[in-house]
Formats: structure tokens, C-alpha cells, sequence
């Protein structure tokens, strides 16, 4: 009897302690599932675009430029463009089939081109109209540590055929079980019976949901067991579309590099550089055929594999009536196309990458950066940034080449900022830019040489009632005590002395004397104000050598500065970032355009004047008047002490470029500004050539003729006399004795221009006596 | 009644603004004291935000691109979005660098967002353009704080 009531006692308890068992495993298995369905797998990260190219009719386009930007978003040329992502290009006429993007409408357009003008725009219905915008180039996002990548679409997002394909192939009683299918089980059962092996399996989409929830892909009794309780839990607490939709952005569909490419929506840029909706049949069936080996049937390392895979998929399409005979025929010998990978492939741009992390971090914590889906739109121009990281490397090449190897561990960057608004357009950190890294761009401090001496000058320029671009500086000897028994003497780069000097002509020369004399008359005061409204936040230290550029400042620094004597006094905080959005697509934070008037344009204007002569008869000479006065280009040369930095900053069009060289161990270089940085600078700018740009016109500004060496009043028969501009009010007024005859104003063309209008007049009046 | 005499005033500003430029004449005290008077109703006008920004809301741009953004922009500042609406400006200022609208607009814009400085910027980038005419010149000089 005891014996009997303790079994039974036991056998009580085994049962207490098994059911026990068993709630706790759901309860695990349940919590499990309903995080990821709830939370993880809605893990997003923060993607990262480009800019949205839009064009105007009647707008400014380089026509080269905008087909390498077609290239770049993975659009195929196609005589008879039908399809989304196919364009022609004849003969100043491009007829393109835009893949949408916001309110830019998917659809057929036609641009026609005059010269680099966009003379009319097109829809395929014949209307015309005045505006197109390019979807922007996704370059990035920041992953988080298991590299799960996606993008999450909603049901308006997936094309109906994609269900009933991937319904057909994976799960056709999809909407009649409740997570596992018994008659799946069994065929499974039989079929791997038969080859005494485990051949298929009879997992439903729930159950294939629920085992990607594991990490794992073993094919255990005890994993099976698992997942097949997770697929009764999903089912029980989601409804078949809830289940269905995070099916559809969950898949995995393969590699890239590091990162894991999940969800149709992903799959369908990674492969195709399209949306889903944008996708044709064939594509959809090859997406749901890499279901059974992602990298079995990857069509691009397995092309034949995965062209087989579709046809079998395009098969069960026919089987099913979803397509007829006639289609499936057509499908079943088209080939199997892809776009380039390195378009579309993880974190590029290493540099700019770094530019967006900070402005990121300073809004917004990493686990939102890696999580929320958020899409963040920035400012750089991709053809730009190609053709910087393409030119870095070339020119680093030539350097080479033409200096020895003694240049082969050479280091460089770069950095180009739409003049107007600060906009960072393209950067590198590197003479290996394509790497992550050091990025001299933020981070190399160095001396910044002759770059600091536009600083200084309109410093004086600003003081108009004592200095002028004639006013007269000294270039001889200087000795600045600088200590008891130690004095700073500085030196021209060419080690000669050049007397009196016109202030323009010391600044485009760059002659080092002129422009420490002049600093130091300033004062440390004076030139440390214009400093900081030039956007430098740093300490200013008072030496002297603080005028010829001793001065250390990283490029991100100096561009700064420069931008803002580029935009004609107007400070704006330098942005990689234009808009965030977040998973909805509702902006979550902008970055406005800020602007700050920091100078009188007038200084400015003068300073720029300077700035020019650099490329009309100073340390950047080499280009044609035509393009100088078409770009509007403007610059200054930099090299530090021994040749250890090679600077060079200048604008050309609506585009501020500054680059530098240098080594990391600060050995000297045997670069000078203009033998080294300007050689990167002119590649780039000859490369993206830029559309022309207009001087700003001041009405208190007038010109006259001066001379080139003594800065004093010439005219336009005169040799070596400049049209120089002056604030009215502040122009030398006597013309020396030597230039009586050749600068006499009766010579001059506005006085001939004067004279034959009178002749006209005159005429006009006897005739009408 | 308001707005009619909204439009009066508004005839009468464009009458000074451009006899300002040609009139060689030396006005008689009396005219000069009516001058005086009407000056100030000037200087109060343009002290109305709500005028300025009438004003500004009629200026059109010179391209029909640019024209077909300002309108979005527009819209959504008639209802009060000013980021919104402060971005469709700026977009329009990628396409086109030297618009008098689009500045005039991000000038008063920066002004209701409590920016007084920066609209005074814009105002100033906006008066450096060189096809800009005398009522947007007036209306630009309004924002710019000496």
C-alpha cells in the first residue's frame, strides 16, 4: 500500500516537475519570440545617402557628370528605355526612366541639353516641365555589432506578386495551418526516409520565421522541437499578415563584405539597385529562389546556379497558373543581370563617414544610430567625391614619379564645401582614401604656412582709411627681438629682399617679410579678431611667426576660414548633414543653412582681387584668362617651414577646394603649395569643371589703373599697370611724372567709349536740326 | 477696408521709392512736412510682420523651377511649418544661387523663429545679388539690424 501511494506520489510529482518544465520552456521560447517579432527584428540601422541630384530646365548640368551620376545609381543604358532605372543617351538628349524617389514620380522623361545648359524637360507624354529630382545614392549606415541590415517596408511597399510567388514556393497553405503543417511534415518525413538522409524540409514560413529567431541552422529533433513550439506561440499571439510582413523584411539573402543583407527590400537594391515594387517577375522569383542557399544561389558568384534556380521557381509560377506558357518562355531565357557591387556596397567614403559620426553624436545616442531606422541625408555629391579620391591617388602617383620614392609614404587630404551655404560636398582623409582610418582632414594639426596671410591682410583691409590693395608695404630685412639676447628674422621663400611692394602684389607673391611687418603694425588684437569672425575657434598664440603661418590648424579648420572670405563675408558653419528622417520617413532633425555676415563685402572684394592675381600672375599661374575670369577662381599657396606641409586653398565656380601634403612623421617634403597640393587641385577642378560663376557686383567699388611694382596710379598704355578695385574714396589720386603721358585719362577706353558716344549724339542732334 | 488701405499705402511706397531716385525737385516745407508725416506711416508699414510678409508672399521668383518649390515652401508657411518650409528654400537656393524671393523669404522666416541676426544675413547675402529691384531692396534693408 505505502509502496503503491509512493509511486503514485512520484509519479505525481515527475508530472508537477514535467509540466513545470515544459511552461517554463514556452514561457522562454515565448519571450524569445515576441522580442524579436516586437523588437530585434525591427532593428534597423541608420542608413546614409547622398545628395538628391535635381535639375532645372534652363538649369546648369555637366553633361558627363550627370551620366557618371546615372552609373553610379546602377541605371542601364537601353535604346528603348521601359523600365525603371533604363535611360538613352544621343546627342544632347537623354530619355530616362526615373525610379522615383518622394514626390519625383516614377515615369519616362526626356532632357535635352545646349552646351551645359538643361534646355527643356519632358514627360513622355510630351508636357513639359521644370523640375526632376534623382533618388539619392545610399553610401553607408551604422550597423550594429551582428551586422543585420535591412529596410523595412510595410505592405504598401510589397508588390503582391512577390506574396503570391514566395506563397507558392515556400508555403502554399500558408493561411490554412496554425504554424506547422502536418502534411509538409509527413512528405518531408517519407522523402528523407527514402534517401536515409535529411533532403527536405516541410518548415512552414512561420516555422522559417521562428528558426531564424535561433542563429542557428542545425537540423536537430530537439531545434525542430523548438521551432515548432516558437511557430505555435507566433501564431498564436500574430496574425497571418503580421507574420507574413516580417517574413518579407527578415529573409536572409545573403553577404556583403561584413554586413548581412536581410529582408526583400534590401535584397531588391543589393542586387538590382531598385525598389521592390520596381522589380520585374523573373527578379522577384530569383529573390525567393536565394531563400533555399543565399550563397548557393547568389548570381553573382554563382550566376549559373541562380539562373537555374529562377527558371525552377518560374516553373512552380506556370505550374500554378501565376504566369502563362507564353510569359514563362519569355522569362525562362532572359539572363540573369545584376547591378555592380562596389555601388552598393557597405560603408564607403571613409573620410565623409567620420564628418557624419560626429554631427550624429552630438544628436544622437548610438544605440538609436544602429536601431531606429533612420535615414540620414547628407551633402556630399558622389561624383565629386569619386573624382577627389580618384585624382588624390593619381596625383600621389605623378609626385612619385616625378620626386622617387622618397614620396611613397606620402600623406594627403582634401576637403571641397559649397561656397554659398558650407555644404561639405567631398572629402579624403587619405592618399588611401577608400580605407578607414587616420583622417587628416579632421585630425592632422599642422602649420599652416602661407594660407594664413589672406587672414592678415584683410585684417588691414578691413581698416579701409589706412589700407588699400596699393598701399605700400616694406620688404627688407626684419629683426623682432624676441627674447634678451634672441631676435626672430624672417625670410622670403625665394631668400631675397623686394623693397616696397604694392599690399596686393606682397599677398600674391606671398613675400613673407611684407606680410610679418604688416602683421605685426596690426597687432595680435586686431588680427586675432578677424580670425575669429572668420570662423577659427582656436586660441590665437602671440609670436610674431604667427603671421607668416607658423599658425597649426587642420584642414577642416582652415577651409572653414577660407569659406568665409569664399562667400564674400557670409560665416556658415561647415554641414555634412542635410536632413534626417526617421523609419516613417517624418524628419526627425535638419541641419539648416546658417549664415552670419562676418565682413563688409567691400574687404572682401578686395581681398578676392588679391586672391585672383595668385592665378593670374602668382604662385598658381598656368591657367587661361577665360577660365579664370569663367570660374571666377581664386587662392592661396602654403608651404611650411622645410617644405614639411604643402597647402593650397582655393574656389573656382561655387566650389571652395582645399588640399594638403604632407608626411606623419613631419619629415620635410620636396613640395611646394604650388608643386604639390595645387597639382591635386587642379586635376579635381578640371575634372569636375565646374559651371561658370558671376563676380558680385559692389557699387561702392571703382577700378583704376595702377601699377604693378610701385602700386601707384597708372593707366591702361602703361606697362605693367593692373585695374585695380578700391573702395570710392580711397583711390591714389596723382599719377607719377614717368606715366604723365601714358596714363593720361584722354587714353583711357571708358574715355573712348565716352568719346564716341558724344560723336553719336552730336550726329543725332544735326540731323534732326 | 484694411487691405484697401493696405493697397493705397503700398501704390504710395512704390510713388516715393521711385521719385526718391529721379526727383531732382527741392521740395516746398509744406511737402517736406507731408513727406515727414508719410515717412513715418512708411516706417510703420514696414514695421508690420504681417504686411512684410504679404509682401513677400507676392514676390515671384525669376525661374519657373524655382517658382514651383517656392509655391511648396509657401504653403507650408501659411500653415505654420517654417522647417518645412525653410527647407524647400534652401533647395531652391542649390538649384539657383542668386534669388532675391528665396532670400527675402529666409530673411522674414529667420525673423518669426526668433533669429534675428540671421535674418539680417540673409537679407544682407540677399541685397549682394545684382537684378534685384528697388521694392525688394526696401524690403530686404527692413531686416537688416544696424
Amino acid at each position: 500500500m505505502n509502496f503503491r501511494i509512493s509511486i503514485k506520489y512520484i509519479f505525481s510529482i515527475l508530472t508537477i516537475v514535467f509540466v513545470i518544465f515544459i511552461l517554463a520552456v514556452v514561457s522562454v521560447i515565448d519571450r524569445r519570440v515576441t522580442s524579436k517579432l516586437d523588437g530585434v527584428l525591427w532593428t534597423v540601422p541608420a542608413k546614409i545617402y547622398s545628395r538628391s541630384l535635381e535639375i532645372a530646365e534652363g538649369g546648369k548640368v555637366n553633361i558627363n557628370n550627370f551620366l557618371k551620376e546615372l552609373e553610379m545609381l546602377s541605371y542601364e543604358e537601353s535604346s528603348n528605355p521601359q523600365n525603371p532605372g533604363q535611360f538613352h543617351y544621343k546627342e544632347n538628349n537623354i530619355r530616362l526612366f526615373l525610379k522615383g524617389y518622394k514626390k519625383q514620380e516614377s515615369g519616362l522623361y526626356e532632357i535635352s541639353f545646349e552646351g551645359n545648359k538643361v534646355k527643356s524637360l519632358k514627360r513622355q507624354d510630351g508636357i513639359r516641365i521644370d523640375l526632376i529630382s534623382l533618388e539619392p545614392m545610399p553610401i553607408g549606415g551604422m550597423y550594429p555589432s551582428h551586422m543585420e541590415d535591412r529596410l523595412l517596408l510595410d505592405w504598401t511597399q510589397v508588390p503582391d506578386r512577390l506574396v503570391k510567388i514566395l506563397l507558392a514556393v515556400e508555403d502554399q497553405g500558408f493561411f490554412d495551418h496554425y504554424g506547422i503543417s502536418l502534411k509538409s511534415i509527413s512528405r518531408a518525413f517519407f522523402t528523407n526516409i527514402k534517401a536515409a538522409n535529411i533532403e527536405q524540409g516541410g518548415s512552414t514560413i512561420t516555422q522559417q520565421l521562428a528558426k531564424s529567431f535561433f542563429f542557428s541552422s542545425e537540423q536537430t529533433l530537439k531545434r525542430k522541437a523548438v521551432e515548432a513550439i516558437a511557430a505555435l506561440l507566433i501564431e498564436f499571439r500574430y496574425s497571418k499578415q503580421e507574420i507574413l510582413l516580417a517574413y518579407i523584411n527578415d529573409v536572409h539573402l545573403g553577404q556583403s563584405g561584413k554586413r548581412s543583407i536581410h529582408g526583400f527590400g534590401l535584397g531588391a537594391q543589393h542586387f538590382f539597385g531598385s525598389s521592390l515594387k520596381n522589380l520585374e517577375t523573373d527578379q522577384l522569383a530569383l529573390l525567393v529562389g536565394m531563400l533555399k542557399g543565399p550563397s548557393l544561389y547568389n548570381p553573382r558568384r554563382n550566376p549559373m546556379n541562380a539562373l537555374n534556380r529562377r527558371n525552377t521557381v518560374l516553373g512552380v509560377l506556370r505550374r500554378d497558373g501565376l504566369i502563362t506558357e507564353e510569359v514563362y518562355m519569355d522569362l525562362n531565357i532572359k539572363p540573369v543581370k545584376t547591378i555592380k557591387p562596389s555601388f552598393r556596397s557597405e560603408t564607403k567614403y571613409p573620410a565623409f563617414h567620420d564628418l557624419v559620426r560626429i554631427e550624429l553624436r552630438n544628436n544622437f545616442e548610438e544605440e538609436e544610430l544602429r536601431s531606429e531606422g533612420l535615414s540620414v541625408y547628407t551633402n556630399i555629391d558622389p561624383i565629386f567625391q569619386a573624382s577627389l579620391e580618384n585624382n588624390i591617388v593619381l596625383t600621389k602617383e605623378k609626385l612619385v614619379k616625378k620626386y622617387g620614392k622618397k614620396l611613397e609614404e606620402l600623406e594627403g587630404a582634401a576637403i571641397v564645401v559649397d561656397i554659398q551655404n558650407g555644404e561639405i560636398k567631398a572629402v579624403v582623409g587619405s592618399t588611401n582614401p577608400s580605407q578607414f582610418g587616420f583622417n587628416r582632414s579632421l585630425n592632422a594639426i599642422r602649420p599652416i604656412g602661407s594660407l594664413v596671410k589672406p587672414f592678415v591682410y584683410l585684417s588691414a583691409l578691413e581698416k579701409y582709411q589706412d589700407f588699400n590693395l596699393t598701399t605700400t608695404l616694406d620688404d627688407s630685412h626684419l629683426s623682432v627681438p624676441i627674447s634678451n639676447n634672441s631676435s626672430w628674422e624672417p625670410n622670403n621663400f625665394d631668400k631675397k629682399y623686394h623693397g616696397n611692394v604694392p599690399l596686393h602684389k606682397a599677398l600674391w607673391q606671398s613675400y613673407n617679410i611684407a606680410s610679418a611687418r604688416l602683421g605685426i603694425g596690426l597687432g595680435f588684437d586686431s588680427v586675432g579678431k578677424t580670425f575669429k569672425s572668420l570662423g577659427i575657434k582656436k586660441k590665437i598664440p602671440q609670436y610674431p611667426s604667427l603671421y607668416i603661418g607658423s599658425f597649426e590648424m587642420s584642414p577642416f579648420e582652415v577651409i572653414q576660414a577660407y569659406q568665409t572670405i569664399a562667400s564674400d563675408g557670409f560665416y556658415s558653419p561647415l554641414r555634412s548633414i542635410r536632413d534626417i528622417t526617421d523609419i516613417e520617413g517624418k524628419s526627425a532633425l535638419s541641419y539648416p543653412y546658417k549664415i552670419e555676415q562676418r565682413f563688409r563685402p567691400e574687404p572682401i572684394y578686395l581681398i578676392k582681387f588679391a586672391m585672383q592675381q595668385t592665378f593670374i600672375r602668382g604662385t598658381a599661374r598656368g591657367y587661361k584668362q577665360s577660365t579664370i575670369d569663367k570660374w571666377n577662381v581664386g587662392g592661396k599657396t602654403g608651404t611650411s617651414d622645410d617644405q614639411r606641409d604643402s597647402w593650397f586653398v582655393g574656389y573656382a565656380g561655387d566650389y571652395l577646394v582645399l588640399v594638403w601634403f604632407g608626411f606623419d612623421d613631419n619629415r620635410p617634403t620636396p613640395l611646394t603649395g604650388r608643386t604639390g597640393a595645387l597639382e591635386l587641385w587642379k586635376n579635381f577642378i578640371n575634372d569636375i569643371n565646374p559651371n561658370s560663376s558671376t563676380k558680385t557686383i559692389l557699387p561702392r567699388i571703382n577700378y583704376v589703373w595702377t601699377d604693378i611694382g610701385d602700386g601707384k596710379l597708372s593707366g591702361p598704355k602703361c606697362k605693367n599697370s593692373i585695374l585695380t578695385p578700391f573702395i570710392i574714396g580711397t583711390e591714389p589720386k596723382n599719377i607719377p611724372s614717368v606715366r604723365r603721358r601714358c596714363g593720361s585719362m584722354l587714353e583711357d577706353e571708358s574715355s573712348s567709349v565716352i568719346k564716341k558716344l558724344k560723336q553719336v549724339f552730336e550726329k543725332k542732334k544735326s540731323e534732326t536740326n | 477696408m484694411r487691405q484697401i488701405n493696405l493697397i493705397f499705402l503700398y501704390l504710395a511706397i512704390i510713388l516715393v521709392t521711385s521719385c526718391a531716385s529721379t526727383s531732382k525737385q527741392v521740395p516746398t516745407p509744406t511737402n517736406t512736412m507731408e513727406l515727414d508725416v508719410f515717412s513715418s506711416s512708411v516706417d510703420q508699414l514696414l514695421k508690420n510682420k504681417d504686411f512684410l510678409k504679404s509682401e513677400i508672399l507676392k514676390i515671384n521668383a525669376s525661374k519657373p523651377s524655382i517658382q514651383r518649390i517656392l509655391n511648396e515652401s509657401d504653403g507650408f508657411w501659411v500653415k505654420g511649418n517654417l522647417k518645412r518650409a525653410n527647407s524647400e528654400l534652401e533647395r531652391a537656393l542649390r538649384i539657383s544661387k542668386n534669388e532675391s524671393s528665396v532670400f527675402l523669404r529666409l530673411s522674414h522666416i529667420r525673423l518669426e523663429q526668433g533669429l534675428e541676426v540671421e535674418s539680417g544675413s540673409f537679407a544682407a547675402r540677399g541685397l549682394l545679388i545684382s537684378n534685384v529691384s528697388s521694392w525688394e531692396r526696401l524690403l530686404l534693408n527692413v531686416y537688416i539690424k544696424d
